[in-house]
């Protein structure tokens, strides 16, 4: 029957499509490449990079910043590490603060580490051409030298892994102790005079966003300042402070970099990779940031809470504007006013703090009872609990409705120029006192806020006037840029100050009350809440499970840097 | 926009236009079919026949041996005498009748299945013919109520309370159809008796003969040696769920389940069998006829059964996808007989069943205060000045001023109240013993908790089963559905975890509504809606756009079998599935609207204010997955004198292709949601899109031989292929064993009357667990686009894969069951036990821990793990009739699973550390501090300090009403008076999957009324609790009134929480025994009343039967040791989820 040899036929297409041929499990991945292929060519090569790059902390995507571990600026709210776990010292190898963007969460810096290791050993052992190979390389040296100095600042010494690990090849040479703080030090120092060499001075726009001899030099700087000061410089070796102050002055004479004339627009996109950037992550469209919308004003006039108001100055660092004639508010003959605080002061207050009468978008902040941003002492909202939102770095002409939109495309500058002149008239006031050339740096950073420069506000100056104004300056000048953590550390005045009394962030932090109407208005400064320093916070706790992991690293105990067990003192 | 909350409980234009397309591929190949089958049933109603006197009735015989007619006479009516002459060729049976008949009084007529009754000819008066009969079921007791049918008419009659009934039919030739609720339905052609008597089986009953459906085919209940149980689709059909996942929890021993949300579509159970025996994914493989597939959103009224397989034996035919059970579901089929429609349908009304209350804004304040009071703020949150105000609020006072202090309430002024839960169902079924088709058409609506959220669901099912041939059967089916979900544009229905679409992680909806104080306005009284910190609850739910999902699933099975004439019991089967799924989403997004007040102007001026975004934006995916099944099989069964032999081989092949694509814009210029209108910058314009395969081969066989029904073996197994591995190492062998002894069919049980049947079997055997992903053999980059930025663009970025594991394989189970059955007094007891015992080795573990975390990169998986499990299930029912008719069924079943961790890798801290080691303890089980309840003053010095000799946590700084710890360990294994990670133990059970759960389902009928529910608990779970619902404050959220009324205070020192800070502090919200909660509960998770109307009256209305019930899901939880109100099986610790519902429903069911 016709039906019978139907079936047949089906069950034969059935069976000879089910009892299938021998590829019919050999599927092609088609979201992988091979690692030759990846090594093959500059462009794919670059594909890998472009991944390295992407690891950087994406600062203007950060709800909090490390100026909130500080006493630059409140948390806006109680549950972020700045106060739940800084402020209040709850820090354990279990639970620790990890830096905006995990700046130093321990195993993400070494997941970064590796890649970077791993684009070192694959080109350098590429037939890809030599030039190529040596910028490359370079570039990612430099990205790892940064990623070091951020885990070397928070932890001391680190583990310096230079190699891909491999537990099939390397057996137990896989664990790798903690490296002293020095030999951290070192390392990362060394790197960086070798890389500083290879890279260019400049690069032209389509390949802003690397590395330049310059950026080498200045996280050489940098960290060769963090050596030199007194945290990690107990025996106050010239030396540290000499080389600081070299690398710095080669930055200097580079002749690469400027300052910027409006110290506003510095901050936005329109002067991206302006003269004054050094290093900066790179930002654009689908990559934007939503910075404003994070750390502006919580009211527009009356408007709903559009931003969260993440930045909330302290009265502390507002007290650090100096007045327009140049001289800091307790200075004698400086004309400050605590009943109108926010009269006469420096340009720089007015395009870094928003206080209660400060135009914002059109519209005036109020902090004052009443105010449509007035105060809350209590922590019930996201408005100001000091009296003080951020102004710099804040884009007032984006529109409110995108303020989360990302489409903020401002670059975030892990170095500029200013700070280098800075760090340089830092280090040589400790190595030479107040020179010539230490007053022409910070009267150039000065200057360009429109002060008047140290010798006209102040007249002659001692190696110690000189560096508490060089202090002031820098938390000035760079707050909101996530400085202030690093330099009140290495300073060592965030636990108790040289004089014994409480360091400055061990000591309440200071919010504004204003009461009364315009023209009638009282100043009250109020303590807002309170901070705890211990001494073990200079450095973090290694984390617990990394010390569980690490048979080397537990062996570690006592030497230079009297570990107990792989951890640092007092954890 | 309460206006919106309405939708249209019915079918819409548009709907029923989906339904038609859907259905329009079904129904072309229906009518092909039909034709063709109706010309080969019409070539054999012709006859040729030659004969000479012979009596009438002989005739009718020769005309029967010839053709396909059967008849139906009485010899009392026939003229003996008279004998006929007869010679035709190639003729209608129907014409030579004609002839045959005409001069005789009588006449014929054509029945259904091929039957002509010779009856007495019309224009007579018709002579109906009187049966009586009697209905009983099993135990020789009469079925009151029954209803007894003349099937093909409207005639029909119902059994007194003795079980007689009395029906005047056409015809001796008249089939009957006796059904009763709870029972099977009967079908008795009475072939000229006119006194019967009907035995009516229990439906659902462990009957001797039951045919249970098993993995590739079928066997009978008694010839299993396998751990196999059974679900009537009917016990489920009904039940208010729009998931078909959540009906099995409790109804099917050895099924641990647990439903962790009540979204509609996604509120579907966690199904483990068995429990869970490995740390890898534990879910159950599903198959839907035959063929790999979900069930979950198939129409329940197009389910015939569900199986579930758990011991080796019972998995051993799906190899490599067996080693966590299998659940089969297969779907109705048409049932020969006149064409039956009939209507189901439900109504319904959800509520979120338990929700915890919060504090009012009064309350608040004062909790406030009291924060920050213990956190030494200088400063309070609140002034009494306020707290006055809000307290008018609360209270309603006349002088209250609700805007600028208002009592808003985040869950309870945004949640729906009554959402309506409906389900129409059509069903029409019926054929010829040539042809039998089955068609179906569903809908179900679902409203959310949220105006915003709602689900469509559109159900079509056909069946068409041919006997082509005397030896071919084909069949085709059809089962279809479109599902569609709405959402706010705000729930990222794309992005991670589905249980935590409302949470923190895509800034949701519930985590707003925790979060939102009562002090800040979710409405003001005017109707215009505020926000609290730039985010909108009100603006989230209603105006923030909207995310649409519309998935499109085909199930398509063609299959044909053939009898080999030339070897009896031989038989070829060749089925083909193709299933494609189809979806696409549609996300428009909005600037999230809200409102800000100034009350220094009289009246209040409000602003309006826009957030997330300036513009909409859109996004739009569409993709294809097309899964291909090819299956054939070789049957073989045979009877050689008490020896019984069945063998089953199969070779089956699978290939899935996936493909799909996304398209999105920003910055809409204009409010029109189509892509073409977006905006049209670089950076405004996005798309996307991948594909991938995949593929499996299969062998399968099962030979089952039994001697005389008593002693029964079986050996199956599989070897299967899959492409998940390298080369070389993709095919693996699965092997089963199994015994049975049917013990109560001995002779010397003969003796023991009571026992209607008795087995023990055993089985032992391998099956396999597919585990990890794809391609983790190879090395490989992966690739991303929008990695770093150069030139104002974002690049391509390539990172290094985890390392590749080129030995990567299955995860292995060694099954091990042993259980008894059987059946006692005549069906008034029936029991099922069975112990269980699995090793999975080869579970896929990360070796992170023996790498240091300076590693950098994830070491690949290695088969590594080893993992047990044992328990035991059982399952009892009992069905007993009163002297009054009440009939009472009862089934309860119970399972108990516990797995053990024998392998894994742990680190030397925790490993060394016997109160923290997990290997040798359950996998998940909790480990923390153990909290030792709240210091007291007593722990202090004078000053204030902790006295010496008292273990804290290092530089915490505690006062009176902390949590205590109990330093048990330290570095060196010993109490070192610091609370670390070292002083961590075993603080609860796994969390997720209770270890324990059992369900009773008692039945009660009475005449025309039936009830049944379904009492279902759970033991050993425990749940963690966390976030809002315990913590006050946490992430600037508000507090439980629970923490307001029940924290600790000097004059309340045994409180169930802390001490209040503005901010808890980590001391006391760590993870320890305290935020543990033992979440055993009893639910009574169904109930249904139903009501069938008298036959008389019902045919009076037109139809054959009608039945109305009303139902319950979720009706009623106990949890005794949880005070806080969330369900126990909430997935969510703190309490931002999706809240489980409470169903109450009025449904009919009706047949014309």
């Amino acid at each position: 029957m016709n039906m019978i040899k139907t079936c047949g036929a089906v069950l034969l297409v059935t069976i000879s499509l089910a009892g299938c041929k021998k590829s019919y499990l050999d599927i092609a991945p088609k979201n992988f490449l091979s690692d030759d292929a990846v090594w093959a060519s500059t462009a794919n090569a670059d594909l890998f990079l472009n991944d390295i790059y992407n690891q950087l902390p994406d600062i203007n995507n950060e709800t909090e910043h490390l100026d909130q571990y500080t006493d630059n600026s409140d948390v806006g709210v109680l549950w972020m590490n700045g106060y739940a776990k800084v402020a209040t010292a709850q820090i354990t190898p279990s639970s620790l603060p990890t830096g905006p963007w995990d700046m130093w969460t321990w195993d993400k810096n070494y997941q970064k580490i590796r890649r970077c290791n791993l684009f070192i050993q694959k080109v350098a052992a590429s037939q890809l051409p030599g030039d190529y190979k040596t910028q490359r390389i370079a570039e990612a040296r430099f990205i790892r030298a940064l990623l070091y100095h951020w885990i070397w600042m928070a932890y001391g010494g680190v583990p310096v892994i230079k190699d891909v690990l491999d537990n099939v090849t390397q057996g137990d040479s896989i664990y790798r102790p903690r490296n002293t703080e020095r030999e951290t030090f070192a390392f990362i120092d060394n790197e960086l005079d070798t890389i500083s060499k290879m890279l260019p001075p400049s690069y032209g726009a389509a390949d802003f966003g690397r590395p330049t001899s310059g950026a080498a030099l200045t996280l050489k700087g940098w960290c060769e300042l963090y050596e030199a000061s007194p945290l990690r410089n107990p025996g106050q070796d010239p030396n540290l402070w000499k080389a600081a102050s070299a690398t710095n002055k080669q930055v200097m004479q580079l002749g690469v970099y400027d300052l910027v004339s409006d110290f506003t627009q510095l901050f936005l996109a329109g002067d991206n990779n302006s003269i004054e950037s050094v290093f900066a992550r790179q930002y654009g469209p689908n990559h934007g940031s939503t910075i404003i919308g994070k750390e502006g004003p919580t009211m527009n006039a009356a408007v709903a809470e559009v931003s969260w108001g993440n930045f909330q100055p302290t009265q502390e660092l507002v007290d650090e504007f100096s007045m327009s004639n140049g001289k800091a508010i307790a200075d004698p003959g400086s004309g400050y006013d605590p009943q109108h605080p926010y009269d006469n002061r420096e340009d720089r207050f007015y395009k870094t703090i928003l206080y209660d009468g400060a135009p914002w978008r059109g519209f005036t902040i109020s902090t004052r009872d009443g105010g449509n941003n007035s105060i809350d002492l209590g922590y019930a909202s996201d408005k100001t609990h000091t009296g003080y939102y951020a102004r710099k770095r804040l884009d007032s002409a984006m529109d409110p409705g995108s303020y989360f939109s990302g489409i903020c495309y401002q670059n975030y500058m892990y170095f500029r120029y200013a700070e280098v002149l800075l760090s340089f008239a830092e280090a040589e006031n400790e190595v030479n006192g107040p020179t010539a050339d230490v007053l022409a740096a910070v009267d150039k950073v000065r200057t360009r806020g429109n002060l008047p420069g140290i010798a006209a506000a102040y007249g002659a100056v001692n190696q110690s006037q000189m560096r508490d104004i060089i202090r002031r300056e820098r938390r000035v000048e760079l707050c909101f840029e996530d400085k202030r953590w690093w330099d009140v550390l290495r300073w060592k005045i965030a636990e108790k100050m040289p004089d014994g009394s409480p360091g400055v962030l061990n000591r309440p932090e200071i919010g504004m009350v204003i009461t009364g109407t315009t023209g009638n208005l009282t100043y009250t400064r109020t303590n807002v809440r309170n901070r705890i320093f211990l001494p073990k916070m200079f450095l973090m706790p290694i984390p617990q499970f990394a010390l569980d992991q690490n048979p080397a690293m537990q062996k570690q105990s006592g030497g230079t840097d009297g570990w107990t067990n792989g951890q640092n003192p007092g954890y | 926009m309460q206006k919106k909350e309405q939708h249209c409980a019915f079918f819409s234009g548009y709907a029923l236009l989906k339904i038609l397309l859907l259905m329009k591929l079904t129904f072309i190949l229906t009518v092909v079919f039909c034709i063709q089958v109706s010309a080969s049933v019409h070539s054999q109603t012709v006859v040729s026949l030659t004969v000479k006197k012979m009596p009438l009735n002989k005739v009718f015989l020769e005309i029967e041996r010839r053709t396909k007619y059967r008849f139906l006479f009485n010899n009392d009516l026939l003229p003996g005498e008279r004998k006929v002459d007869l010679s035709v060729k190639d003729e209608e049976v129907t014409r030579v009748l004609d002839r045959l008949l005409s001069n005789t009084p009588l006449s014929y007529k054509l029945l259904e299945g091929d039957v002509i009754a010779i009856t007495p000819r019309a224009g007579a008066v018709q002579q109906k013919i009187k049966v009586t009969g009697r209905v009983t079921n099993e135990k020789g007791e009469p079925v009151p109520g029954a209803t007894v049918i003349e099937k093909g008419t409207k005639n029909g009659a119902s059994t007194d309370n003795d079980g007689y009934f009395i029906i005047n039919v056409d015809s001796a030739g008249s089939v009957l159809e006796i059904s009763s609720i709870g029972f099977e339905t009967q079908t008795l052609a009475l072939g000229g008796q006119t006194q019967v008597n009907v035995l009516l089986k229990i439906a659902g009953k462990g009957k001797l003969d039951e045919v249970v459906v098993i993995g590739y085919g079928t066997t009978k209940k008694t010839s299993l040696t396998a751990a196999v149980s059974t679900l009537k689709g009917g016990d489920v059909a009904q039940k208010p769920v729009a998931d078909l996942s959540n009906s099995l929890v409790g109804r099917v021993p050895g099924v641990i389940a647990d439903q962790g949300s009540g979204e509609p579509g996604l509120d579907g159970s966690r199904i483990r069998i068995r429990g869970s025996s490995t740390t890898g994914n534990a879910d159950p493989l599903l198959v839907v006829d035959g063929i790999p597939r979900s069930f979950a959103q198939l129409d329940p009224n197009s389910i015939e059964s569900f199986t579930v397989l758990k011991d080796a034996a019972a998995v051993a035919p799906y190899g490599l996808a067996g080693a966590n059970g299998v659940i089969l579901v297969t779907t109705k089929k048409g049932k020969s007989g006149a064409p039956s429609l009939s209507y189901n349908g439900y109504m319904g009304y959800q509520n979120a069943a338990r929700i915890p209350a919060m504090v009012n804004s009064y309350q608040y304040a004062l909790l406030q205060n009291e924060g920050a009071k213990n956190s030494g703020l200088p400063n309070m949150p609140f002034s009494d000045n306020n707290i006055a105000e809000y307290k008018k609020t609360v209270d309603k006072a006349a002088d209250a001023d609700p805007d600028r202090y208002p009592n808003s309430r985040g869950l309870r002024d945004v949640l729906r109240r009554n959402a309506v839960l409906t389900y129409h169902n059509l069903e029409l079924s019926g054929g010829t013993d040539k042809i039998r088709y089955y068609a179906a058409l569903g809908y179900t609506s679902q409203q959310g908790q949220f105006a915003t959220t709602w689900l469509k669901k559109y159900n079509a099912d056909t069946r068409v089963d041919v006997k082509a041939t005397n030896t071919t059967n084909v069949s085709l089916a059809l089962n279809g559905y479109v599902v569609d979900q709405h959402y706010a544009g705000k729930v990222d229905q794309t992005a991670g975890d589905p249980n935590d679409m409302y949470g923190a992680a895509n800034g949701g909806i519930m985590y707003q509504a925790f979060r939102t104080p009562p002090t800040s306005p979710i409405y003001y009284s005017n109707g215009l809606w505020g926000s609290y910190i730039g985010r909108s609850l009100v603006g989230y739910i209603y105006n923030s756009g909207y995310a649409f999902n519309e998935n499109t699933q085909l199930l398509t099975t063609f299959s044909i079998e053939q009898q080999l004439p030339f070897v009896k019991g031989l038989s070829v089967k060749g089925v083909v599935s193709y299933d494609p799924y189809n979806t696409f989403s549609k996300i428009w997004r909005t600037p999230i609207l809200s409102y800000s007040a100034d009350f220094s102007t009289t009246p209040a001026t409000y602003t309006p204010g826009y957030t997330e975004f300036s513009q909409p934006q859109l996004n739009e995916s569409v993709s294809q997955n097309k899964a291909f099944t090819y299956q054939g099989y070789i049957n073989y069964h045979n009877t050689f004198g008490q020896h019984d032999v069945t063998f089953l081989g199969v070779v089956e092949s699978r290939n899935q292709k996936y493909w799909g694509l996304g398209a999105g814009r920003t910055a809409y210029p204009i409010n029109i949601d189509e892509l073409d209108q977006g905006g049209v910058a670089a950076g405004q314009i996005s798309n996307g899109g991948s594909s991938s395969e995949q593929a499996q081969v299969g062998y399968l066989y099962r030979l089952s031989y039994s001697y005389a029904g008593r002693y029964l073996a079986e050996v199956a197994g599989r070897y299967d292929g899959h492409y998940y591995f390298a080369p070389g190492k993709q095919y693996a062998f699965f092997p089963a064993f199994s015994l049975g002894w049917n013990i109560g069919q001995e002779r010397f049980m003969r003796n023991a009357a009571f026992v209607d049947r008795l087995k023990v079997r055993t089985s032992y055997g391998e099956s396999g667990n597919l585990a990890g992903g794809a391609y983790q053999y190879l090395t490989g980059y992966g690739i991303y686009g929008n990695a770093a930025v150069f030139n104002g663009n974002p690049t391509t970025g390539v990172y290094e894969n985890s390392q590749a594991n080129p030995n990567i394989t299955w995860e292995r189970a060694k099954k091990f069951d042993i259980g008894v059955e059987g059946s006692l007094w005549r069906g008034l007891l029936t029991f099922e036990a069975d112990y269980f015992h699995e090793r999975r080795s080869n579970m896929l573990v990360t070796p992170n821990v023996i790498v240091p975390a300076e590693y950098g990169i994830g070491l690949p998986q290695v088969n590594g793990g080893v993992m047990s499990n044992q328990g035991i299930e059982l399952s009892l029912g009992t069905s007993h009739t009163f002297h009054n008719g009440i009939r009472i069924d009862v089934n309860g079943n119970f399972t108990y699973a516990q797995n053990k961790l024998l392998q894994v890798y742990e680190t030397n801290a925790t490993y060394n550390n016997p109160n923290r080691r997990q290997t040798g303890r359950a996998n998940g089980t909790q480990f923390g501090l153990k909290a030792l309840g709240y210091f007291t003053t007593n722990d202090f010095t004078a000053n204030g300090s902790l006295k010496p000799g008292i273990a804290s946590i290092p530089d915490a700084p505690v006062q009176p009403g902390d949590l205590k710890y109990a330093d048990l360990s330290g570095p060196a294994g010993k109490p070192d008076g610091i609370i670390d990670d070292n002083d961590q133990t075993v603080i609860g059970r796994p969390n997720g999957s209770p270890q324990m759960i059992f369900g009773l389902t008692p039945t009660i009928f009475y005449k025309g009324i039936d009830l049944n529910f379904l009492l279902q608990g759970a033991a050993q779970v425990t749940l963690p609790v966390g976030g809002s619902l315990v913590h006050p404050f946490d992430q600037q959220g508000s507090a439980t009134e629970l923490a307001y009324t029940d924290h600790w205070t000097p004059a309340n020192p045994n409180a169930l929480y802390p001490r209040i800070y503005s901010n808890q502090p980590d001391y006391d919200t760590r993870w320890s025994s305290w935020w543990l909660r033992n979440a055993a509960y009893l639910k009574l998770r169904n109930l249904e009343l139903g009501y069938s109307f008298p036959n008389a009256l019902v045919r009076r209305w037109g139809m054959q039967r009608l039945r109305a019930y009303i139902a319950g899901q979720n009706l009623w939880t106990w949890t005794p040791h949880m005070k806080e109100t969330i369900d126990p099986e909430a997935r969510s610790s703190n309490g931002q989820y999706y809240f489980q519902q409470r169903v109450f429903s009025f449904g009919l069911n009706v047949t014309f």
